[in-house]
Order: C-alpha cells, then structure tokens, then sequence
C-alpha cells in the first residue's frame, strides 16, 4: 500500500495524520461557509415588523383648480432610482425599511390627493390627462451627518390620450429632521421625514405652475384639434 | 405697601403689553417662495449641496413665524395672496474650501471654510425688490459643507426676518 514515489517518513506521516488533516480541511470549510453566511446576512437585512416604517401621506395635499374641468389617471409609476433594495431606508440601527414599494407610496399619494378635489378618473378610459410618474429618488441623501436628509425627485409626463401629445414635468420634495440615537426614536423621525419629503414633493406637483402649464397645453391641443 | 403697588403696577402693564408683543411677531406674509441658489463661476460645491441648502432655508423661514406657508419652488400662489408673498432668491458668488493645515498650525478662523451668497427678495405681484442682502458665513474645515449650508441658511433667515419687519414698519 505504500507509495512508491513517496519517501518511507512521509507517506506514514500522511498514513497517520490523515485524520488530522480531514479534521483541518473540515475546519476551513466552517469557516469559509460560517463567512458566507455572515457576509450575506450583513448584506442582505430583511424587513419585519419591528423595523418596518409605514410611509403615508397624514392628510391629501390639495391641488390647484385647473381653469378647464380636467380628469386625472396615474397610468404607471416606474421606480428610476437603480436601487437594489428599494424598501432600505438606512443600514443604521440594524437596518430600517418601508413598509412598501417605493412607487406603490408615491402612486398612493398622489391617488389619494386627486381623489380628495375629485380630480382622479374612475378609469383610464375616461381621464383627460394621464400621469406617467418616473421615481429618480425616494429615501435618504447625504446630509450634514447630525441629521436626516429625505428627498422625493419626480418626473411626471402628462399626457392627453386623445392627441397623444405629452409634456414632462418635475417635482422634488425635501425634508430634513434630526438623528436620534435610540432606533424607536430614529424610527419615528425617519417616518416623519420621508412622509414630509413625500408630502413636500406631492404638493410640488399637483401645486406647480408646471403641471398648470402642461395640462392648459394638452387640453389646448385638444380642444383644438391638433 | 407701596412697594407692592409698584410691583402690582408692572406685573400689569407686562401682562398688557404681552398679546401686543405676541401680535406684532405674528405671520405678516402669507407665502414665502425659496429658489434654488444659483452659482457664480468658480464655486465648487457638490452637487447635494444646493439641494440641501434649499431644504435648511425652507426650514429656517418656518421658524422665523413670518410667513403663513413656506411653498415650494414653481408652485402656484392665488391672486389675492400675491401681494403678500415674497421670492427667495440668491447666487453662491464665493466658497473657499479652507485649510485643516492652517486651521491647525495659525487658529484664530484662519483656513476655515467660508461661503458668500447675494440674496434677493421680491414680492411676488409685481416683482419689486424688497430687500438685497449679502451673507457671508465660515465654518471650521474639519466640518463638512451641509454644516456650512445650516449656518447660511440661519444667517439667511435671520436676515430676511430683519429686513422684512424693516420693510413693514417703513
């Protein structure tokens, strides 16, 4: 049984120990599967109930009145932001999420403001104008280190179904609220901030003379038959 | 006895003139527009940094109690309250980044970080401008430059609050 091309010492050294060296290979293996795991585990945190924040606007933000009488439908909201976890809000105090999808809150609140001034179509079929609503940003940016900095960035294409003519409109929100130590309280300030943020950007939209601007083209267009 | 009719007397007259101190800080303009700051040539800022400049300013004329609402940029203000509804306006003209080195080896505010802005204020109806202001604030350069857009944005509203009330009182 012995190797012919091994000398006398080694191969019994090898004949002997090989349960030692099973027992090595068999340690590393641990550990290389133990450092995967941990390594997955810190990349990879996973949303449950107690860090969870639920994102919603407290109470619709009132449009402005259009000059014509004017249907609203939300046809698509495209999450843009290329962020692999969507719903991380923070990998501080162990990681903190949204309860859920970033442009399910946004098409969610936008919705519900048309809904409040009676401005939201019963269908799509019956809208004058649709919403095509593209998320460039939802969550933290980078603040000043002693605070939370939440931003919405919107770009929303109004479009007349009729005529197919479309205009592009922007809207950004913006909150900044302090950091807490505490993750109850960093919880709470972060579900403040980021309802602000969306709040703020909401507003900008429905509120700004550009979707004003947009709507009185399209429906111009119409009207007249271009 | 009589010492105690002055007394009497005071608390009085402060307890009268408490609702008319109370009234007279009370919100004077309904809206309040602040613009995203333009840049000079040769600043170099981040990009966040206007952004979050924008935000801080927002925040600090909330709490200066002088406008009924802080709206955001482009959004709509109706005809009546037009006229007592301001725009916020301004340029970042200079940024220095500063020095830790020099911070470290002189003190005394040499290399710190210092940003200088012109800031414009208009009424909103008929564009007339009520007050130009110039603000120039300087941070440590150990502090990053959302720091230094805390303190402009403070002296900022601190500003507009001083020369709105001038502008009313006059």
């Amino acid at each position: 049984m012995r190797s012919p091309a091994l000398p006398l010492g080694i191969a019994t050294f090898l004949r002997r120990n090989r349960n030692l060296a099973l027992l090595a290979w068999g340690g590393v293996f641990a550990l290389c599967l133990s450092s995967a795991l941990l390594t997955a585990r810190a990349d990879d945190p996973k949303p449950t109930p107690a860090n969870t924040i639920h994102v919603v606007l407290s109470e619709p933000v009132p449009p402005q009145k259009f000059q014509l009488p004017v249907k609203f439908t939300v046809v698509d909201v495209v999450d843009r932001a290329g962020n692999p976890q969507p719903m991380l809000v923070t990998n501080g105090h162990g990681a903190i999420f949204v309860d859920r999808l970033p442009a399910d809150i946004v098409r969610d609140a936008i919705e519900s403001s048309l809904k409040s001034a009676d401005l939201l179509a019963a269908d799509a079929s019956s809208a004058d104008v649709t919403l095509g609503v593209y998320l460039f940003h939802f969550g933290l940016a980078a603040g000043s280190g002693g605070d939370y900095f939440g931003k919405v960035e919107l770009a929303v294409t109004v479009k007349n179904p009729k005529t197919g003519k479309s205009q592009q409109v922007s809207a950004s929100g913006t909150s900044i609220s302090r950091i807490a130590m505490l993750k109850k309280n960093a919880m709470k300030n972060l579900e403040e901030n980021l309802t602000g943020a969306l709040g703020d950007a909401v507003r900008n939209l429905l509120r700004g003379q550009a979707l004003r601007d947009a709507v009185t083209k399209t429906m111009a267009e119409s009207s007249t038959g271009n | 006895m009589r010492s105690h009719f002055i007394f009497a007397v005071l608390a009085v007259a402060l307890l009268a003139a408490a609702p008319a101190r109370a009234k007279d800080s009370g919100q004077k303009f309904k809206t309040v527009e602040p613009k995203h700051f333009d840049r000079a040539e040769g600043v170099e800022l981040s990009t966040d940094f206007n952004d979050y400049l924008y935000a801080e300013l927002r925040n600090q004329l909330q709490k200066t109690k002088l406008f009924a609402q802080v709206i955001g940029e482009g959004e709509v203000v109706d005809d009546a309250d037009a006229t007592a509804s301001v725009v916020v306006s301004g340029t970042l003209t200079e940024y220095k980044k500063g020095s830790v080195a020099k911070a470290v080896l002189i003190g005394y505010g040499a290399g710190s970080r210092s940003l200088k802005a012109q800031v414009n204020v208009t009424r909103r109806s008929d564009q007339k401008n009520l007050a130009t202001l110039e603000v120039h604030v300087r941070a440590s350069p150990r502090w990053t430059e959302k720091v230094l857009a805390q303190e402009a944005a403070r002296e900022l509203a601190k500003q507009i609050k001083n020369s709105l009330q001038h502008e009313s009182a006059s």
